[in-house]
């Protein structure tokens, strides 16, 4: 589970969300929330946070739906997600999908590290979802540019189990050392 | 039709009268014909029906209603084949995998990209007369790469389902949306890919979702006004079969039986998610106004737990009425499938010889086990299978945790592509993977619109793969020629009355066999994946060879844009 940036109750971090400044008419009102955590310019506040600017519509809908209904594990989304009907899911995730991926200027692996994650990637077809440039399409997320340490836990975690809404990256990932996650996670983050 | 020229002419006239302020406004709409000789777009049925002996036309994805992939004309043939050049190559706006097959009508070709493009074409010069981008919903949920295998054409339209699971009607004199019709919900895992097939005044379509725990089903609508006629679910309600602990070649598939039974007791039938893609389109007997088509995988793939018994018509051969939709016959090659060793490849019709020796309608199928089933149409029962187009190893272990080798791997044998037949020479060939994976079983339930496989196949890294072209003769099961090629292969593969077979690599290569011996005749490297069945046609008296090099999601290999035609001299 994504640990909170800082450490408030969660009743806390949605009293915050209210406070944050009124964005424009036409956005989602839950918006502002989303940002206190993954960031006013797109740019997580914190390394264990995904970047959801740009990232994929179809997928942003599906986790938020798997937070609601306690598919996917989290205190935080569990909380957030609670509120959230399906139409406000479709619209944040419309929302940010529509926003540019941020920069976050992470490096570039070594080539050594990169032929490790290659390797890994050849044995599991990894492509095969999130296609050529890492980019994914709808309900598959983008990775290349992801947050290196969010990426590194979200493997790890369906590796051990504790992410279990996708069962056929849990049984992929299972078959992976903590030397293939770790070249993974630096591979994705710097392409 | 109005000409350019007098669009133009009246938008020009429109805005003087109105005065500049609106001529930014005016929209011309260019008009093009691609015909040399009048005005013939129209496909009738009588078109369709004759498409197997048409010399000019690319009417139907695989060829003819049979799904022979036998192009009559021999223009372009073993002798002068080394002459061959491109033409013509047109690049789309789309960098993604191609498995378009190219129609071609009266001179315009329909081709399709990843993602739900259309374009139309000059099929002489490759010129672009339209191009229509599909505005895809955003939830999509597809296994295997965003793609797209193709149109159907009938009277002035031109047919194309989505990823989103909507069937369109476009005009095809402009790829302007005539008709738009929802086929199923793509949050419960329904997607399209294959090319719809038209017949009779229906459009006929299959669906996606063996990898998400759908119901599948092929469809019928009306191709007037896009209203469903019939629905055929390929997964009955009482699904447990007969129990069959062989599968069609005579192996034991070590089912436990008396385990399946307790949990079919205990749980009921397992068809509301049990898959049964169906992924290519179905051939079409005009004698008896049967349909033919196989169906794919159960759900999920790898763990037979949650699916007690035969799982029917999973890996099946299945026959359907045409105008209604109702069941005649099935046949299924591999009773509750763990290995998603399933049926993708296209079937064909030729008639081939019966048991006792004399000639019968047959019905053919490549599948992922890598043999060619024959069939008998009449009554689905099966006649005999091919020798094993490429190596088989502990066929049937059953995956484990741990994961367990076996050959072949998930991918075949013969993936979706179509094989091509010459029905003079008793020929069907056949392009197969040998990729060593290893088979990892593990339950979970349904996570809901997302892949559900019950586990994992893996390539093993450390062991060489590779593929070949194989020609195999239908009538006594025997392979006569083989030739092995540097990558799995995966697209699809065409015969011509030239004495040629064309079929492309991952690695570019795009090849002419001598379709009697298997010589490399004739090749070019086409600079991305050539991973699509080709076609051909014949334009202005002048024959062509045309396919889509895109390469491919499923196999990662090296992406392009390209249509590329290739004629003599």
């Amino acid at each position: 589970m994504p640990r909170l940036p800082l450490r408030m109750p969660i009743a806390a971090l949605l009293l915050a969300g209210s406070l944050v400044p009124a964005a424009a008419a036409a956005d989602p009102p839950q918006a502002a929330l989303c940002s206190a955590c993954h960031g006013e310019q797109g740019v997580p506040t914190a390394a264990n946070i995904p970047v959801i600017w740009g990232q994929n519509e179809g997928y942003l809908y599906l986790e938020l739906r798997d937070f609601k209904l306690g598919n996917r594990r989290s205190e935080v989304m569990g909380a957030v997600a609670a509120t959230l009907e399906k139409d406000d899911m479709r619209a944040l995730a419309a929302y940010f999908a529509a926003k540019p991926w941020p920069a976050l200027d992470q490096q570039a692996a070594p080539e050594a590290v990169a032929r490790v994650a290659e390797a890994a990637d050849t044995s599991a077809g990894c492509k095969g979802c999130h296609l050529a440039n890492w980019q994914g399409d709808s309900t598959t997320p983008r990775l290349a540019g992801q947050q290196h340490d969010y990426l590194r836990a979200t493997m790890a975690a369906f590796r051990d189990g504790a992410r279990a809404n996708n069962p056929w990256m849990a049984a992929l990932l299972k078959t992976y050392t903590d030397a293939d996650i770790d070249a993974l996670a630096a591979y994705l983050a710097g392409r | 039709m109005a000409s350019l020229r007098t669009i133009l002419t009246a938008a020009v006239a429109g805005a003087a009268l109105l005065g500049m302020g609106l001529a930014g406004t005016v929209q011309a709409q260019e008009i093009r014909s691609a015909a040399k000789f009048g005005d013939m777009n129209t496909v009738t049925q009588d078109l369709l029906n004759r498409a197997a002996s048409d010399g000019n036309n690319f009417l139907q994805t695989n060829g003819n209603y049979g799904q022979t992939r036998f192009y009559p004309n021999r223009q372009i043939n073993r002798m002068n084949v080394s002459h061959l050049r491109p033409a013509w190559i047109f690049q789309t706006d789309v960098m993604e995998s191609m498995e378009t097959t190219p129609i071609v009508v009266n001179g315009v070709m329909y081709v399709t990209t990843s993602f739900d493009h259309v374009y139309a074409l000059d099929a002489r010069t490759g010129e672009e007369l339209w191009h229509y981008k599909h505005k895809l919903g955003p939830i999509t949920t597809y296994c295997c790469g965003p793609n797209n295998r193709g149109v159907a054409v009938y009277g002035d339209m031109v047919y194309l389902a989505t990823l989103d699971s909507k069937l369109l009607a476009l005009e095809a004199k402009t790829g302007k949306l005539f008709w738009s019709a929802d086929i199923a919900d793509p949050e419960l895992g329904y997607s399209e890919t294959m090319a719809p097939t038209a017949v009779n005044g229906k459009i006929l379509i299959g669906t996606n979702g063996g990898e998400y725990g759908i119901r599948g089903f092929v469809k019928a609508y009306d191709a007037a006004n896009g209203k469903l006629l019939w629905t055929f679910n390929t997964i009955p309600e009482n699904s447990q079969g007969v129990w069959a602990t062989h599968d069609a070649t005579g192996r034991d598939e070590h089912r436990d039986i008396a385990a399946e039974k307790a949990a079919y007791a205990k749980d009921g039938d397992p068809y509301q998610k049990l898959g049964g893609g169906v992924w290519q389109n179905p051939s079409v007997d005009l004698a008896t106004n049967r349909i033919y088509f196989v169906v794919g995988n159960p759900s999920p793939d790898l763990d037979g737990a949650v699916r007690p018994g035969d799982n029917l018509y999973t890996d099946s051969l299945v026959s359907l009425d045409l105008d209604t939709g109702k069941y005649v016959c099935h046949f299924q090659y591999v009773a509750h499938d763990v290995w998603d060793l399933d049926a993708v490849s296209p079937t064909v019709l030729v008639d081939v010889k019966g048991k006792d020796g004399t000639m019968v309608p047959g019905v053919l199928h490549a599948g992922k086990t890598g043999h060619v089933y024959v069939n008998d149409r009449r009554d689905c029962s099966l006649i005999r299978f091919s020798e094993a187009m490429v190596p088989q190893e502990n066929m049937w272990t059953l995956p484990t945790k741990d994961g367990a080798r076996m050959l072949p791997g998930a991918n075949g044998g013969v993936e979706w592509s179509p094989i091509a037949t010459d029905p003079m020479m008793g020929l069907a060939y056949a392009i197969n993977l040998h990729q060593p994976m290893n088979y990892f079983v593990e339950n979970a339930a349904y996570p809901s619109g997302k892949l559900w496989l019950g586990g994992a196949f893996k390539v093993i890294g450390s062991e060489e793969q590779w593929g070949n072209v194989t020609a195999v003769d239908y009538n006594t099961g025997k392979i006569r020629w083989q030739v092995k090629t540097a990558q799995p292969m995966i697209g699809g593969i065409l015969a011509t009355a030239g004495g040629l077979v064309f079929t492309g690599e991952g690695n570019g290569a795009f090849k002419a066999y001598d379709a009697q011996t298997g010589a490399v005749l004739w090749k070019f490297q086409a600079g991305a994946g050539v991973n699509a069945p080709p076609a051909s046609y014949t334009v202005d008296g002048k024959q062509f060879v045309v396919v889509a090099a895109g390469g491919n999601t499923q196999l990662d290999y090296k992406r392009g844009n390209n249509i590329i035609a290739f004629t003599l001299d």
